[in-house]
């Protein structure tokens, strides 16, 4: 199955191919193990897959930029702020929005996140089946972040339209004008869309993220309206979209698996470190595209400036160089140094939040639900890029 | 056993604080702070665990 995903002799690798995006492993062990920089099918972009090459990379922004411009359409007309700007820029942003990402600060949605499981869990639990992605995995994160950032949560439908105009335009992704046209197109809307909300917002100050954008001085000034947006436009792509792909990659690997499934509900001390151990394992963010501000040669490879490299985390997450057992799921591992949530300067803002996010979503899914499986005779489909398991059906023994 | 923490390095991953609260805690920023420069003997295994576990190796044991 590897095979047809990734041609060894060619070096690229076909990272749309449905055998790929569902069961990647043993081609991104063979990538790391063969070959360290290979090529992206359709767009020829090299792809490095080593932890100590991508790791190198996130550290050096002045090489490897995240200011791609035109080279990575998402409908975004100017970059999104912070995550396609570079330092020193960037990091003066980040000090204005870490302080609203913090691990003290996001906890405070830990009850109510709680209470979004529980009902979402209860809507199924009769029935002793769901599709997970559209009972939980899409609900769950999405409710929780609308309201960490003040967004009408009765609104969620039109939100994830918007986002997933961007992210999975409605188009093949090899056809690459088709999804471009696409993604400009909801780009407009979302301007728009908070556009108005800055206004209201300026009017009508409330106790959110949105407010604190409005108000929030950067070195003695207020932000002006485009660097909002430009702020918001990355907020409703990240806070909408990389969770549910992460509790989808969890569940999907848990329901294969019954003995590590067992442990979470013999111990829920260990939740912390099934989180870390399957964001390694399934890290679902797969590629960080950079593009490069000067020539690199790398493992033999000449690479010139202004390419634009794709640093696979996905795979870099299996070197073992890195890990040792790269290839075994181990819930106990001493160092885990995954890079799911990047590293350096661009660290994800939201980390923090999606951490809280999975592990009470997968406390609150065990309590209830501790034994599952995938519905015989399906297959699950999982989108590439960021592998969100679109159709995840899932049955568990009814309750007595 | 005494702990170092690189601030240039912390990119606020916060597992320090995580795995070791008795040893780190967070800035405004959710950046490291040390809450102990020499650590107490019961603590030297959970101290390692943190540094090891620092995405950015920006903690150093002497």
């Amino acid at each position: 199955m590897s095979v047809d995903a990734f041609d060894a002799e060619a070096g690229t690798i076909n990272v749309v191919a449905p055998e790929f995006t569902l069961r990647p492993h043993a081609t991104m062990l063979e990538m790391v193990e063969r070959c360290p920089v290979a090529r992206i099918q359709y767009t020829d972009w090299p792809v490095l897959s080593r932890y100590e090459d991508v790791a190198w990379a996130l550290r050096h922004p002045e090489i490897f930029s995240s200011d791609l411009g035109e080279l990575l359409a998402l409908g975004n007309v100017r970059p999104m702020i912070p995550q396609q700007i570079d330092p020193p820029l960037q990091t003066r942003y980040r000090k204005i929005l870490d302080s609203q990402f913090t691990k003290k600060a996001v906890n405070r949605i830990e009850p109510a996140l709680r209470e979004h499981a529980r009902n979402l869990i209860a809507a199924v639990l009769d029935a002793g089946e769901c599709e997970f992605d559209s009972a939980f995995a899409i609900p769950l994160p999405c409710k929780a972040f609308l309201e960490f950032m003040g967004l009408p949560v009765e609104e969620m439908d039109h939100f994830l339209a918007l986002k997933n105009g961007v992210i999975r335009p409605d188009a093949h992704p090899a056809d690459l004008a088709r999804c471009t046209e696409l993604r400009a197109e909801t780009g407009r809307q979302i301007y728009a869309y908070f556009e108005d909300l800055i206004d209201q917002r300026t009017r009508a100050p409330r106790e959110d993220l949105m407010t604190y954008l409005v108000q929030v001085e950067l070195e003695g000034r207020r932000l002006s309206r485009e660097e909002i947006l430009d702020i918001c436009y990355l907020f409703l792509l990240g806070g909408l979209d990389t969770v549910t792909a992460t509790l989808g990659c969890n569940i999907a690997y848990l329901a294969e698996n019954a003995e590590q499934r067992r442990r979470i509900s013999q111990d829920s001390g260990c939740v912390e470190a099934v989180v870390e151990e399957l964001l390694r394992w399934q890290t679902p963010v797969t590629l960080l595209p950079r593009v490069l501000k000067q020539p690199v040669d790398l493992r033999g490879v000449h690479m010139a400036a202004g390419q634009v490299v794709n640093l696979m985390i996905s795979a870099a997450d299996l070197d073992a160089a890195e890990f040792p057992r790269a290839g075994e799921v181990d819930f106990d591992r001493d160092r885990n140094r995954h890079l799911a949530f990047g590293l350096g300067p661009h660290r994800c803002l939201g980390s923090h939040l999606a951490r809280l996010e999975v592990r009470v979503g997968l406390e609150e899914w065990h309590r209830l639900i501790p034994d599952y499986a995938i519905k015989p005779g399906e297959i699950p489909r999982v989108s590439p890029g960021i592998r969100e398991f679109q159709y995840l059906p899932l049955v568990w023994p009814g309750v007595a | 056993m005494k702990l170092r923490v690189d601030l240039d390095l912390c990119a606020g991953h916060g597992r320090c604080y995580e795995i070791a609260p008795e040893l780190f805690g967070e800035d405004e920023a959710g950046h490291c702070v040390l809450l102990v420069e020499t650590v107490p003997p019961a603590l030297t295994d959970r101290a390692r665990r943190a540094a090891d576990n620092c995405p950015e190796s920006a903690i150093g044991i002497e």
